[in-house]
């Protein structure tokens, strides 16, 4: 039961408010909560429902983000960047002409007796219409190779893990900066008006590096951070009404403070009371919008399948069944994070049997996510990426197994969907694969190019702070085209 | 056509630039006298019509000679002189006398020019009053003044603040009422506005309570003061709260918001980390009102005073509340740089004002702060070890209310300690560490007074230095940038808007003669010979103003003349900070447990919320009277921040904090709602509501428990209603219950009116 379904209660509330208050600004936040429309409406100018959809800058070519972060920093080499030349210098020092000018992680570790080249174990084969190489240890995202464009430049500025993250997330290595599906949601708004705009979902051993402030909103309003839903219990924190509260006593205590709240919006007219209903209002609505959303009781048991997912376990398929079904809801930003691909070759980190299991955790469901989105028609609007926040080095880490190191200067992420080319590849690296030696991506021109499909101009997505007006792009970023189809 | 944005501040702007001399930093001011004397130069030699000192010269010096000017002349081309501008540059002379429309100078200001942007570049266009000024002087001939010192653009905060005297009053009586209700009422009255009625007593007991001590008053003193007839019956309850030892909590939160304070190391592994003795010192010195100036000394260089003294050392955590990354396979010596440029950052912003951060990786784009200049106060800050000082147990806070125990193992804390030895400092090239670029000394940036100890020679400036430096009663910014972060605690705006930019891309102040009266009365001597920089005096002038005292309702502004309140027709209402929602609930269920300082405790919060670092922190609810202290004391995990306090913006202690968000969610609403911890205080709520021990009516006693007032007759038959409505549905205890959780959740008390 709610206003917006009970007529009856509608009514009641009307007369009641009528009968005492009487006034036309009264009169007109009543409306607009028994009327979604006249809330969007007047959301529109952002008082009241600041996460309301908003008009894009031009045509988008996609309206909701799907960001699969591989956190850890994924094997490239392991993966996507086939070097059948690294792999016959397997066990030699790195040529001199490579090192100048560079810096890597974990200086003492690995540069002390200088580590050697390590080539890939893995076997690839070449793939869909771009000739993708791809490995055998992803199978299933080969088989999407034909609705999918690969960058294997993209470079980042920094090195270690926490700082790195959030310099994918947010265009910067310092704290205090929103990240991309703030940016999105504080630009174009949400198209689902009973669940968050930016969701999070997590899987793997343990949470990112750094938490929070990845899908933080920084200078922004923090009505433009990320909501972590959670694989368990309750999917948002304290969704669920106290224990002893019944929806009926629940709705009851909504509607008192909602008309005292009335009353004191007409007593002293500040709109923020009429935001602040609305809000108590949507929470409502979410408790019920929420679970539903996160329940796979509906999926088909062929979906399920396909996702490769056990219903009553968390996991990243899972939550790639769940991303769908929340775009479907109209949420705007759905960013899964998924640990650990941090393969340094140390007790489960080995470059063996731990990093096939992690492949093995997200190949079927990233794959089948493309494929059911598109089957569902979704894939046209809906933007996948794919990646980490940094790559892994050419030369080998020995510590207990093989490993291999943080890597800035050229690793690969992929991306599906709206707006991009489907199968194409998009840059190319050195025989080494230590840089690109064409069409290098950095983080701020895949920034850009986000923002773009969106419907965004990243140099015109502004909020002015300490002075300036910052962006996501900082002063950077250009548009790639080869990505757009 | 363009015209001036904003007419009225530029206006303003003008008429406080002339009228500047200089004061305080005896012998320290030479720099800005020279430009001073310009412009008291500027209005002697006035003469004619139009007048190109007072018309044409300050539109080049505000919008052209930063490009045109001693400091960079681009194309040759300087206009910090009249003859100058006759002369011109690469492209001939600017100004042809008795032709406005064939000088280069009017064609580039009106956007004519076939080759050249519209001038100034990438600025906002000179107004049409602007441009008819120079197309005039130019028409009638160019006439160039008989004496003339090169323009320099100096902008309001590098000045220092003047002692002023606020209109209407007779100097040094007390005529003319309350200094700030003078200087607001003057900008009310220019602007055909008048200020709001005086709040409620009830309105204004829980207003002032809940700003001078973050705690909500009984209704018992609610009811107290409504009746008390003595004339000074606010001024009593003033001194009242001041006193109180809850004082130093609320407003310790205020400074550790800057200090981004938190109890763990932040980055990855967020390992936890005990400095709480520093936060325990910041409360002591508020409750004993530590002059401002020693508070910001002790802090940034208690160390180095002669014979320091435990307290003043453990106040130098200030500066060691930086993030500490233990990944793995990091460089030590990158994140002890990032350690420093947060210091240079945090002082900058916090104290200085400015933003200094930018300056990192070049020059700063629109103040006059240069790369070299960024280095040399890192410099100050690169000289320190990172010492743990181990307190001895007991005692750090004495309290009538009560200390928490701590355990009587000594407490860590950690304190910094300068090297024997200095380190080299360089510039960064592009802020990149591993690209170091010219060595550079200890300073300050040249555009604020130079240090003290450089007019005496001798020794390598030091952090005390640079302290004192800060601290000088005349130094410009340091003052006005702390008068106007208070004063935005109290009208949810600073006169300044800026609050962390008060260089040349800020915003103007509103009321800038009242800002400058406010920075030189808070570092000034008491008459009787008090010590400056009194935050306990400068609170009692601001919350005893007529100004504060207005009631916040919104009234109609059918002009539209001052959408935004910035002129205080009226007070602003302020949703509270996380910490004192949870207070203000505390305080209302009877359940806070009021003891100060100790170890942070870990009240209820959801499970699984430790789930989200890196590592898993453990989180095992404080058992009795911890569970229920105030919000001030709850563990702060940097990378699982509690929920409560996140969702209503707490900061996240990354970075300096100098103004919270204040955002409206429904993540908050659902906070209030459903979370454990209020709905246990809730049920507390119901309990003492079913108990009744105050006599009269239940549901008033809840009303003014949670907002301070008697619910109006609509709202108390609305509340009527429920409880009805909820005892047809099930128990007693039941109806009761959701009674509190409605007052716990109304808009009005988790906001201060």
């Amino acid at each position: 039961m709610n206003l917006t379904s009970d007529p009856t209660l509608a009514g009641l509330t009307r007369r009641h408010f009528f009968s005492r208050c009487g006034v036309g600004l009264g009169s007109i936040a009543l409306a607009s909560l028994i009327d979604r429309n006249a809330v969007r409406a007047e959301g529109s100018t952002g008082l009241t429902q600041p996460l309301a959809p908003r008009a894009t800058q031009f045509r988008p070519r996609a309206k909701k983000v799907i960001y699969l972060f591989m956190a850890g920093g994924p094997s490239q080499l392991e993966l996507f960047d086939h070097k059948p030349r690294l792999n016959a210098l397997n066990g030699q020092a790195i040529p001199d002409s490579y090192l100048q000018g560079r810096r890597f992680a974990f200086m003492d570790s690995s540069f002390k007796n200088r580590s050697m080249l390590l080539g890939s174990k893995r076997s690839f084969r070449q793939h869909g219409p771009s000739g993708m190489w791809v490995s055998e240890l992803f199978p299933h995202t080969a088989g999407i190779a034909g609705e999918v464009t690969f960058v294997r430049t993209c470079a980042t500025n920094v090195f270690n893990h926490a700082p790195a993250k959030l310099f994918m997330n947010t265009g910067s290595s310092q704290f205090g900066r929103p990240s991309l599906g703030a940016w999105l949601t504080y630009g174009i708004g949400s198209e689902a008006d009973n669940l968050p705009g930016f969701v999070v979902l997590q899987s793997g051993p343990r949470g990112p590096r750094g938490g929070a402030v990845n899908w933080g909103s920084g200078f922004l309003p923090t009505t433009f951070q990320g909501v972590p839903l959670r694989g368990q219990g309750e999917p948002i924190l304290n969704l669920t009404a106290p224990e002893g509260i019944d929806a009926g006593r629940q709705r009851r205590a909504i509607d008192a403070v909602r008309d005292l709240n009335l009353q004191h919006l007409v007593d002293t007219g500040d709109p923020e009371i009429a935001t602040r209903i609305a809000a108590y209002e949507m929470a409502y609505r979410m408790q019920t919008s929420a679970p539903e959303a996160m329940d796979l009781a509906g999926e088909s048991r062929a979906t399920l399948d396909l996702y490769g997912v056990d219903p009553a376990k968390p996991s990243f398929a899972r939550n790639c069944l769940l991303a769908r079904r929340l775009v479907e809801r109209g949420v705007r930003f759905v960013q899964l994070y998924h640990t650990n691909w941090d393969s340094h070759g140390g007790p489960g980190e080995t470059l063996e049997s731990d990093f096939e299991k992690v492949c093995r955790d997200v190949d079927q469901a990233q794959a089948a996510l493309v494929r059911d989105l598109k089957s569902r028609g979704l894939l046209e609007d809906t933007l996948v990426v794919w990646g980490g926040e940094f790559g892994r080095t050419p030369m080998g880490e020995n510590r207990e197994k093989t490993g291999r190191n943080h890597h800035i200067d050229a690793f690969t992420i992929w991306m599906a969907g709206g707006g991009v080319k489907a199968g194409a590849v998009v840059g190319e690296t050195d025989e080494l694969g230590f840089g690109p030696v064409q069409d290098r991506v950095h983080v701020h021109d895949l920034h850009a190019t986000i923002l773009h499909l969106l419907g965004l101009d990243h140099q015109r997505l502004t909020f002015r702070f300490q002075g300036r007006d910052f962006r996501l792009t900082d002063v950077h970023g250009e548009l790639v085209p080869s990505i757009l189809a | 056509m363009h015209s001036d944005p904003c007419p009225a501040a530029f206006s303003l702007r003008r008429r406080w630039h002339s009228t500047q001399t200089p004061v305080g930093f005896p012998g320290a001011m030479s720099r800005c006298r020279t430009v001073l004397l310009s412009w008291i130069g500027a209005a002697a030699v006035a003469v004619g019509a139009p007048d190109y000192l007072r018309e044409v010269k300050p539109v080049l010096t505000d919008h052209c000679i930063g490009c045109h000017g001693t400091e960079k002349s681009e194309n040759g081309l300087r206009l910090d002189t009249a003859a100058d501008a006759l002369k011109g540059g690469e492209r001939g002379p600017a100004v042809v006398p008795g032709d406005a429309a064939g000088s280069l100078l009017v064609q580039v200001i009106e956007g004519r020019h076939a080759q050249l942007e519209r001038m100034p570049y990438k600025r906002s266009f000179l107004s049409t009053t602007a441009i008819a000024a120079v197309r005039d002087w130019i028409e009638a001939g160019a006439p160039l003044p008989a004496v003339e010192t090169p323009g320099r653009r100096v902008h309001w905060a590098f000045v220092p603040p003047e002692r002023r005297t606020p209109p209407g009053s007779v100097p040094g009586g007390v005529s003319g009422g309350h200094p700030i209700d003078a200087w607001i009422g003057q900008r009310l009255k220019e602007a055909g506005l008048s200020p709001s009625p005086e709040a409620d007593r009830p309105t204004l007991i829980r207003r002032v309570s809940l700003d001078l001590t973050g705690l909500p008053p009984s209704p018992e003193r609610i009811d107290a003061f409504v009746a008390d007839p003595r004339p000074d019956a606010y001024e009593r309850l003033v001194e009242e709260l001041l006193a109180s030892p809850h004082h130093g909590e609320r407003w310790a939160r205020w400074w550790l918001d800057v200090a981004r304070y938190a109890d763990s190391n932040g980055y990855s592994a967020d390992a936890p980390r005990s400095i709480w003795p520093w936060r325990d010192w910041v409360v002591r010195s508020l409750n004993a009102d530590l002059p401002f100036d020693r508070f910001v000394l002790e802090q940034l260089a208690g160390d180095l005073l002669p014979g320091a003294t435990l307290d003043q050392r453990i106040a130098t955590g200030f500066h060691r509340n930086t993030q500490l990354n233990e990944e793995g396979g990091i460089d030590p010596e990158q994140f002890r740089i990032e350690g420093v440029i947060d210091r240079v950052n945090t002082t900058g912003t916090a104290l200085l004002g400015l933003t200094i951060a930018c300056a990192q990786c070049h020059d700063h784009k629109f103040d006059p702060i240069r790369q070299r200049e960024y280095y040399q106060l890192f410099d100050f800050f690169n000289q320190q070890d990172e010492p743990t000082l181990e307190v001895p147990s007991g005692g750090l806070v004495q309290s009538p209310v009560g200390a928490a125990k701590t355990s009587a193992k000594p407490t860590a804390t950690l304190v910094l300690a300068e090297r024997s030895s200095p380190r080299r400092t360089t510039v960064f090239s592009k802020g990149d560490f591993t690209r170091p670029g010219d060595e550079v000394d200890p300073g300050t940036p040249s555009v604020l007074p130079p240090l003290g100890s450089e007019k005496q020679g001798g020794h390598r400036p030091n952090r005390l230095d640079l302290a004192r430096w800060l601290m000088d009663p005349g130094h410009p910014l340091t003052a006005r940038v702390t008068v106007n972060r208070v004063w935005q605690q109290y009208f949810g705006r600073g006169l300044v808007e800026t609050e962390n930019d008060f260089g040349t891309q800020g915003s103007p102040p509103t009321h800038p003669e009242l800002l400058d009266w406010l920075a030189v009365e808070f570092a000034s001597p008491t008459a009787q010979g008090g010590s400056g920089f009194s935050l306990k005096r400068l609170h009692r002038w601001i919350v005893t103003s007529r100004t504060y005292r207005q009631t916040s309702t919104i009234r109609a502004d059918p002009l539209g003349k001052d959408p935004g309140n910035r002129l205080l027709a009226r007070q602003n209402r302020i949703r509270l900070d996380g910490e004192f929602i949870r207070d203000v609930a505390l305080v209302a269920s009877g359940a806070l447990d009021p003891r100060l300082g100790g170890p942070p405790v870990h009240p209820p919060q959801p499970d699984g919320v430790m789930n989200l670092g890196q590592v898993r922190r453990e989180w095992t609810t404080s058992a009795g009277g911890d569970r229920y202290r105030r919000g001030l004391y709850t563990y702060l995990w940097r990378a699982t921040p509690h929920p409560a306090l996140a969702v209503f913006d707490a900061p996240d202690a990354f970075s300096t904090c100098t103004r919270r968000n204040r955002s409206n969610t429904p993540l908050q609403a659902l906070t209030l709602l459903n979370d454990g911890a209020f709905v246990d205080l809730a049920d507390r709520l119901a309990q003492r509501l079913q108990v009744g021990d105050r006599g009269g009516d239940r549901l008033v006693e809840g009303f003014q428990r949670c907002t301070g007032r008697r619910p109006k007759a609509g709202e108390l038959e609305r509340l009527r209603a429920l409880l009805d409505q909820e005892r047809r549905a099930g128990s007693d205890t039941e109806a009761w219950r959701t009674v509190a959780r409605v007052l716990l959740n109304l808009d009005e008390t988790i906001t201060r009116e």
